[in-house]
């Protein structure tokens, strides 16, 4: 089954070509010279650069998929969650697409597509992935943070998520209070490479009680105020940069225990009776290696560890969106194109 | 035909003189540095960057970074504005790509769309000193051709590019197999430089001071503004402009809000999606009209300008008689001056007290 998907539920255009669950060409405006700027840093939100993007890159996505449109069976697209604005210019493409070709359109949700970037195969069927229902994903980005059981395909139950800001984000804010820069993740798990966490630890947050619900709003304070108090006038240019280490160490040493904390008590809580064997950790934030690592050696010997299969599948891409439409359209989980609108809010 | 020159056996003297004359005529040189080999054109010529770019064949949708040898030399081609000179102070030389704004000095083809420019120090001395020596930057580009395997050695370059490729290259500095590292690190410096409070220029009403002591407090309070404003609902725009540093309590006044306005769902925080929008679900029983007010969250951290609001509907939005709470407000103040008349507008500012968990919140509207 070929699929065409398309993915504009944020920052970037994509277009991608599956063949049931392989990824045969799978683009994101960034990385085509379009508009020429440093790689997914500065927002593009509008609507104007989705709509400019949008029919180049699904010609280029055809083009490196070696098809045309007439050999597409089923047209997908994000209905959501996501930014409206640019929901909507997938969803009119694609309408537009399915109309021409007279094919049916399967309307994916984003985070079922985040959990699908784990079981995603390349154009050869590589990697090999085993896999059983239900298990458990941590999905973790720039606007999401989340851990969803998954009893079987589409049955979805949200055991914990974050109640103000997505671990993305908090490193993205605390980089911009160690004056790092943006975006912050790539930067903030390099410095802490050479830091010290147990100089100035940080409080795990909500591990005071029992709970899966997570938050990174105190976090991002209490790194603020420890910031006040350690960036003396006095410091020596040395000692500051050690600082800014050590602070992005233990930072990053608090974000991450709070999500194996998390998947944790989720795993022996809730999913206990579901004999979960199988974990998935997607999403933009699982692009830092030091959690990947983590999340292994954590879980790695109870269970069985998945990844978003190719770097390009940790970010916003449409690859993931055509595999997880290629499971709906399965089910004939097909919607009617003229009421299929945008659900910036959507949930799992 | 390029020339080769083996690092470890020539005189440091001979490769700088070297280098040098193959930039001044325009050259392209490669060469090793912390990460992996780059190629080097004088950034500053058109000619050699249209070289570069030849070499590149196709490009991706990414600009070019430049080295210098310094921040003195960084100076004269970008803007180095506080978050800047902290990462060049601190982690320069190193495998890091520092974008600023440019100041329109290298040859076009380098600079993003958006008028920024990628600056690297490499640590690597031999570089830093041909930089030196040539007195402009290089640009500092992986030298593998677009979309090919990454060069850790001259045969990773060579073996994958045409001849045609290879006829554009004028030198190369052979420092043998590199250790495998990964590219450098790039950080945009220019997003949310300053959080200016421009609220100087317009004329508010303060209508109240309040310090809360904790998250809940700072909720409650939320409830009891937008109480003050309930009898609007449903018959003009209602926007609270937050205002308050990273970690003051913006999304915690916003969760007070929502509840009054009776939404169920978690308020959790917008940054990245830019907008969150929520059912309102309690209209006062007056309200005729078919459709209901919503509750949009926004967050304008991630926006440099106001059409980017424009981009998003504002506007359209505001006609529709809706309930908007905003977070960095004060970064677009003249846009909420504009629209006053339109709308009721709220600045909330939200400040830190020694105290970790207490906050002093101002209230104050046009209402003079």
């Amino acid at each position: 089954m070929k699929i065409l998907a398309i993915d504009t539920s944020c920052d970037e255009t994509s277009v991608a070509v599956t063949s049931n669950d392989n990824i045969i060409s799978n683009k994101i405006s960034s990385q085509i010279e379009i508009h020429k700027k440093w790689g997914g840093v500065v927002p593009s939100i509008a609507r104007r650069m989705h709509e400019e993007n949008i029919d180049l890159v699904v010609k280029e996505t055809l083009a490196g998929a070696k098809v045309k449109l007439s050999d597409i069976n089923v047209f997908a697209v994000t209905k959501g969650p996501g930014l409206s604005i640019a929901l909507e210019v997938g969803i009119k493409k694609i309408k537009e697409l399915a109309k021409e070709y007279n094919k049916p359109v399967v309307a994916v949700n984003h985070m079922e597509g985040h959990i699908y970037s784990a079981l995603s195969h390349n154009k050869n069927g590589n990697p090999k992935i085993k896999y059983a229902f239900p298990f458990l994903a941590l999905l973790v980005s720039g606007g999401h943070t989340e851990i969803v059981l998954v009893k079987e395909f589409g049955k979805y139950e949200i055991l914990g998520r974050t109640l103000d800001d997505a671990v993305g984000e908090a490193y993205d804010k605390v980089a911009r209070m160690l004056e790092l820069g943006y975006p912050g993740g790539p930067m903030i798990e390099k410095l802490a490479k050479s830091g010290d966490a147990t100089r100035f630890p940080l409080p795990v947050p909500m591990t005071k009680t029992r709970t899966t619900d997570m938050s990174y709003s105190g976090l991002k304070t209490a790194v603020l105020y420890l910031t006040q108090k350690v960036f003396t006038e006095d410091l020596k240019p040395k000692e500051k940069t050690q600082i800014i280490y050590d602070i992005s160490a233990s930072f990053q040493k608090s974000a991450i225990d709070a999500l194996m904390i998390k998947t944790k008590i989720a795993l022996e809580d809730i999913a206990k009776e579901y004999k979960v064997k199988d974990l998935i950790l997607a999403g933009g934030v699982s692009a830092n290696m030091t959690l990947r690592k983590k999340f292994r050696s954590t879980f790695g010997k109870n269970y069985r560890i998945h990844f978003p299969t190719d770097k390009k599948l940790f970010g916003d891409n449409a690859g993931m969106i055509g595999v997880a439409a290629y499971h709906n359209a399965l089910r004939n989980n097909f919607v009617d194109i003229e009421s299929l609108t945008r659900d910036p809010n959507l949930s799992l | 035909m390029f020339k080769i020159i083996k690092i470890k056996s020539t005189p440091e003297k001979e490769i700088i003189k070297e280098a040098v004359k193959i930039l001044k005529n325009n050259g392209l040189i490669i060469f090793p540095t912390e990460t992996l080999y780059g190629i080097g054109a004088s950034a500053t010529s058109k000619v050699a960057i249209d070289k570069l770019l030849k070499y590149k064949a196709r490009r991706e949708g990414k600009p070019l970074s430049i080295a210098v040898d310094s921040l003195e030399m960084a100076e004269k081609y970008v803007e180095v504005n506080k978050i800047a000179r902290n990462l060049y102070s601190n982690f320069l030389p190193g495998p890091l790509t520092v974008v600023s704004k440019s100041l329109g000095k290298v040859a076009k083809g380098i600079e993003s769309e958006t008028g920024t420019l990628g600056i690297r120090i490499p640590d690597y001395k031999l570089v830093t000193d041909i930089v030196k020596a040539f007195g402009k930057p290089i640009t500092a580009t992986s030298a593998n051709a677009s979309y090919k395997k990454h060069p850790y050695s001259i045969d990773d370059i060579l073996n994958n590019i045409s001849t045609k490729q290879k006829d554009l290259i004028g030198l190369i500095l052979d420092a043998g197999q590199l250790p495998k590292r990964e590219s450098s690190t790039v950080v945009d410096t220019t997003l949310n430089e300053e959080i200016v409070l421009r609220q100087g220029n317009i004329k508010l009403t303060k209508l109240l001071e309040k310090n809360t002591n904790s998250p809940e407090e700072t909720q409650a309070l939320g409830i009891e503004i937008f109480n003050k404003y309930k009898n609007y609902l449903g018959y003009k725009s209602i926007i609270f402009a937050l205002q308050g540093e990273l970690g003051a309590g913006k999304t915690e006044m916003t969760k007070g809000i929502a509840r009054v306005l009776g939404i169920q769902n978690t308020i959790n925080s917008p940054t990245f999606i830019i907008e969150k929008e929520y059912k309102i679900e309690t209209v006062p029983d007056s309200f005729l009209s078919e459709q209901k007010p919503i509750f949009y969250h926004i967050d304008t951290w991630r926006l440099s300008d106001k059409t980017e609001l424009e981009e998003i509907g504002f506007f359209e939005k505001i006609e529709k008689n809706n309930v908007f709470a905003i977070e960095w407000a004060n970064k677009f103040t003249e846009l909420f001056d504009q629209i006053k008349n339109d709308a009721v507008i709220i600045w909330v500012k939200i400040e830190h007290q020694k105290e970790e968990t207490s906050r002093a919140i101002t209230i104050s509207d046009y209402s003079l």
